[in-house]
């Protein structure tokens, strides 16, 4: 717990919701009902994102019960052509983009972070409530979120090894 | 319509998925992308892409050094899209002489230390590839690798180097990924080429047959390597332990004091860091005898001085050190490696096995390569040999045709050429119409097919693409092959705590409550008889000290309980304390049971049977039994201890000597009764027999002490009240055992009854303790000779109500440090 208070950057996402952690938390001073996760969309996005949902999870756990915790999704890719311009938010849908535009003359960028983009970008791609897509955080089943946060963010080794041992096949994205 | 759009802009995701998908995608990416090195050129992605981007800017050896900002800017945008601090970082590591062993980056300025000090800035240090690295990229233009396009599709990097040799053992990698990490040591250039070779010319090659040429690790820094096991466990497995120590020496200074010199410490460790280490050792007076600690290490080598006391043994000093420092340290082992993108724990067969199928691929394609380029040569110089030999329609056609379109053709449908060799002939310059000229196109020729025939050869036989990958191997170990730096010694065994502790006399402390300490001989001084002593022990109420012994800190120390069973452990084992303290419980240091008690305690130097046979223990018990049995019955020491003697009901061991077979035994009884008898009167008896009768014993007498009796000693007895006397062993003539013995002190009230007995002689000095903790230390020969029927005379004042708890004899070796004690 101390170390978790010593991280600044925790401190202030404790401040910011305003609930309080552990033994003191308490839903009903929440200030905000959309507590929105917005990583870069790499894999140090991804670790940082478990980062925090552990954070979450072990210490303000009524916010997810509450299904105030969203995760945003910024886009992986932007194709160009001429002044038509796209998004893709995963491979396929890239795959689709570049059939129906054809790949010829296509400007293709793949986004490592949010600070490839402009403001009116990230707007426009993630943040406008019009077009984006948020996915709020729920929890189906507790006794698995338990087991695996426990697997994944615990302090053994071997179950970590284990699990990915299992699960190295089934990787969504893999960037290099 | 914004209630459409808030039901599709959101969608539910369980927190379980999301974490296993996040979680592999990070641990996935840091695994095969980041923190583990390829099995075939032993290279990270950004140390490949380091290495690229040098190699594609033409920082080459044989070019001027260039900023280092620049480098990593190229590794930025080209390839890497991170931190610049982690390809800096990066990129001072493969400079830095004492942490890669062959360097890949010849770094200009400031790169750090092995005292931890950071590198400049990157705008001030300057790099380019060093000669080595240019072997990992040799033939890279000649499509022995694949290559893939970078981050934003701009540029194309290579999957692999072609890593013209083998760079994973030879340089190292450490990584810590998720779930797992790698931890590989450097090699010796020579000796992983001499492994691969023999790996081409007996692809059968064993773990043992390649440690006869790849003998161990050969760190940057040097230093030992101790023994050979955790190595072949390491290339057997994969995995393993070495111990890695510090190269030092003593060197003599004036006075007869000596130094430590320090001249190469284990590899990745911080030689800053080791000598705070040791000031805090010596701060904390964890380690004795250093009187002056220095760094004086420069430019040209490493020299850390540690100056000793004129009283220490340097060696015992050394091992300290080893034991408490990084000038010991285990480097361990995890030979973890990329095998076609996945992560595999490797052998060190399977490791060469691997980059020799690499080598196999890059030689192999790079010859096709080769061939391609020759053929097509051989393509264009037909098409010139057959314009020589038509030279005049060839000229008349060319100036004949309007346009070079149209001589082109035409030459194509005339003489049957391709397009290129119609376009080679256009390009000719006319000066290849000479006649030498005409003669090397034609020597071209023939080399060219000489050379297409070669490299036929080696696509069509496995044995010469070998043979290629050999010598070029050959060539690279003989150009860069240097010394081993580290040196592999037999391992001397563990350094175990014994080596550690000094050898000096103590004195073993028990109390009657079962409390036990430690405290050097030289505490307590020698005074004269009859002085009041000085406090030995801080007890509790109602507690005395029982037990005092003289030993050595590397003497065993064995415990005979009231149950009759033996316990043993080193002196050492027990905690010194200062002269006050009270100890700790017996029972934290031996398993004895509940109820069991500590009657006697008996130093010995040795439980090996080679060395301990002949040697006997003799055991009397209270109701006068005793008992003989050889030592080496005790050998096998166990934890929970061991039967020594088989005790009948309500009886105790008062006394266990050694003896060696020839002794004679003495026995005596609180009444002030002694028997003299020989030991072999008792007969040898296995560990857990009962024994025979030594002494017959009155009404309400019990045996208090039991000694063996030498010839030129003296019998002292001491009685509760503090008298004493000694009277000469002839004076006790042998009987037989069993019998009631005779008088050897006259039992009075002013005396009180015999409490002890022991041998002396004039030069020994004995320690007497009350039963409220004083402790006086008196040299025998001030207590005067009495005959047999005597009260003694008075040797320490008991208080009213207290009796003498103890009296002990300081043998006669120690008088040595009496001076020593006295001058305290």
């Amino acid at each position: 717990m101390d170390k978790v208070l010593s991280n600044e950057e925790i401190r202030a996402i404790i401040t910011a919701c305003g609930t309080g952690i552990g033994d003191e938390f308490d839903l009903s001073k929440a200030r905000y009902h959309k507590i929105v996760i917005m990583t870069d969309a790499d894999h140090d996005g991804s670790h940082i994102r478990i980062l925090l949902l552990t954070l979450f999870y072990r210490f303000m756990r009524p916010l997810i019960d509450a299904g105030y915790i969203y995760i945003a999704q910024p886009p992986l890719y932007k194709i160009e052509k001429g002044k038509v311009i796209r998004y893709a938010y995963s491979d396929a849908q890239l795959e689709q983009a570049l059939q129906e535009m054809g790949r010829q003359g296509v400007k293709l960028q793949r986004y490592k972070g949010l600070g490839e983009m402009n403001a009116d970008q990230l707007w426009e791609t993630t943040m406008d409530p019009e077009s984006r897509t948020l996915l709020q955080v729920t929890m189906e089943d507790a006794m698995d979120a338990d087991m695996i946060f426990s697997t994944l963010m615990g302090d053994k080794v071997e179950p970590r090894r284990d699990f990915i041992a299992e699960h190295a096949r089934y990787v969504r994205n893999l960037d290099v | 319509m914004a209630e459409q759009n808030s039901s599709r802009g959101v969608l539910p995701v369980d927190i379980s998925q999301e974490l296993r998908n996040s979680f592999m995608d990070y641990a996935m990416s840091v695994i095969v992308a980041r923190a583990i090195p390829d099995v075939r050129d032993g290279l990270k992605p950004v140390h490949r892409r380091i290495l690229y981007a040098m190699y594609d800017a033409g920082m080459t050896p044989d070019k001027p050094y260039k900023k280092s900002s620049r480098i990593v800017g190229d590794v930025l945008g080209k390839f890497h899209p991170h931190g610049d601090t982690a390809v800096y970082d990066a990129l001072v590591r493969l400079a830095q002489d004492f942490s890669t062993r062959y360097p890949l980056v010849d770094g200009h300025g400031n790169f750090g230390s092995i005292d931890g000090d950071s590198a400049a800035a990157m705008r001030y240090t300057e790099s380019r590839m060093s000669a080595i690295a240019l072997e990992l990229l040799r033939d890279i233009n000649k499509e022995t690798v694949d290559f893939i396009p970078n981050h934003d599709e701009q540029e194309q990097e290579p999957v692999v180097l072609p890593s013209r040799f083998p760079n994973l053992l030879v340089n190292g990698s450490s990584g810590i990924a998720v779930g797992m990490a790698t931890n590989i040591p450097p090699h010796n250039l020579r000796e992983v080429i001499d492994g691969v070779i023999m790996l081409i010319d007996r692809p059968d090659a064993t773990v043992d047959d390649l440690m006869k040429v790849i003998k161990g690790p050969d760190f940057p820094t040097g230093g030992l390597i101790l023994g050979r096991e955790g190595i072949r466990k390491a290339y057997e497995t994969g995995r393993g332990s070495i111990t890695v120590r510090a190269v030092t020496h003593f060197e003599e200074m004036s006075a007869g004091k000596t130094r430590i010199v320090v001249t190469e410490i284990p590899y990745q460790h911080n030689k800053a860091r080791i000598v705070e280490k040791i000031a805090e050792l010596v701060r904390d007076k964890k380690v004795d005898g250093i009187t002056d600690l220095r760094d004086e290490s420069d430019r040209k080598g490493m020299r850390v001085v540690i100056e000793l006391r004129r009283d220490v043994r340097p060696q015992v000093v050394l091992n300290n050190l080893f034991k408490h420092t990084s000038l010991q340290a285990s480097f361990g082992v995890i030979n973890l490696a990329l095998v076609n993108g996945e992560p595999k724990i490797l052998t060190l067969r399977e490791t060469l096995v691997h980059y020799l199928n690499h080598q196999r691929e890059v030689v192999r394609r790079r010859t096709q390569y080769d061939l391609n380029k020759a053929e097509a040569r051989a393509h264009i110089l037909e098409g010139l040999r057959i314009a020589l030999d038509h030279l005049d329609a060839v000229i008349a056609l060319i100036r004949a045709s309007q346009t070079v379109d149209e001589a082109r053709e035409g030459l194509m449908t005339s003489f049957g050429l391709s397009e290129e060799q119609a376009q080679a002939i256009l390009d000719m310059r006319l000066q290849r119409l000479t006649g030498l000229e005409r003669e090397k196109i034609e020597q071209e020729y023939a080399e060219l097919m000489e050379r297409i025939r070669y490299l036929r050869s080696i696509l069509a036989d496995e044995s010469l693409l070998l043979g290629v990958i050999r010598d070029e191997l050959k060539e690279i170990r003989d150009k860069y092959g240097d010394d081993r730096k580290s040196k592999i010694i037999a391992a001397e065994g563990e350094i175990n705590e014994e080596d550690l502790i000094p050898v000096h006399d103590v004195v073993i402390a028990i109390t009657h409550r079962g409390y036990i300490k430690r405290i050097p001989l030289s505490t307590y001084h020698s005074q004269k008889r009859g002085g009041r002593g000085m406090s030995l022990m801080g007890t509790r109420d109602e507690d005395f000290v029982e037990g005092l012994h003289v030993t050595s800190t590397h003497d065993y120390l064995l415990f005979f309980t009231n149950r009759g069973r033996m316990y043993a452990i080193k002196a050492y084992d027990v905690p010194e304390f200062s002269r006050q303290a009270r100890g700790i419980p017996i029972v934290n240091l031996l398993n004895v049971e509940q109820d069991e008690k500590i009657n006697a305690v008996i130093p010995v130097k040795s439980l090996d049977p080679a060395e301990i046979e002949g040697i006997n223990l003799v055991f009397a018990t209270r109701q006068g039994i005793v008992k003989k049995t050889p030592l080496s019955e005790y050998s096998n020491i166990r934890k929970n201890g061991l039967i020594a003697i088989n005790l009948r009901d309500d009886d105790d061991v008062v006394g266990v000597k050694l003896t060696d077979g020839t002794k004679e035994i003495m026995m005596v009884t609180r009444q002030g009764l002694a028997i003299r008898f020989p030991e072999t009167d008792v007969r040898p008896m296995g560990r857990a027999a009962t024994g025979v009768k030594g002494i017959s014993l009155g009404a309400k007498d019990e045996v208090i002490a039991m000694d063996v009796a030498e010839d030129d000693h003296d019998v002292l007895v001491v009685t509760s009240r503090g008298y004493g006397k000694r009277t000469p062993v002839q004076e006790y003539r042998a009987q037989s055992r069993g019998g009631k013995g005779i008088k050897t002190i006259n039992c009075t009230p002013k005396n009180g009854q015999a409490i002890e007995m022991c041998m002396v002689t004039a030069d020994d000095d004995l320690m007497i303790i009350s039963q409220s903790g004083v402790a006086i230390r008196i040299h025998v020969r001030d207590i005067s000779t009495q005959s047999r029927n005597t009260q003694g005379v008075r040797l320490i004042n008991v208080d009213e109500g207290q009796e003498v708890a103890s009296v002990s004899r300081v043998v006669a070796d120690d008088d040595a440090d009496e001076g020593d004690s006295s001058s305290e």
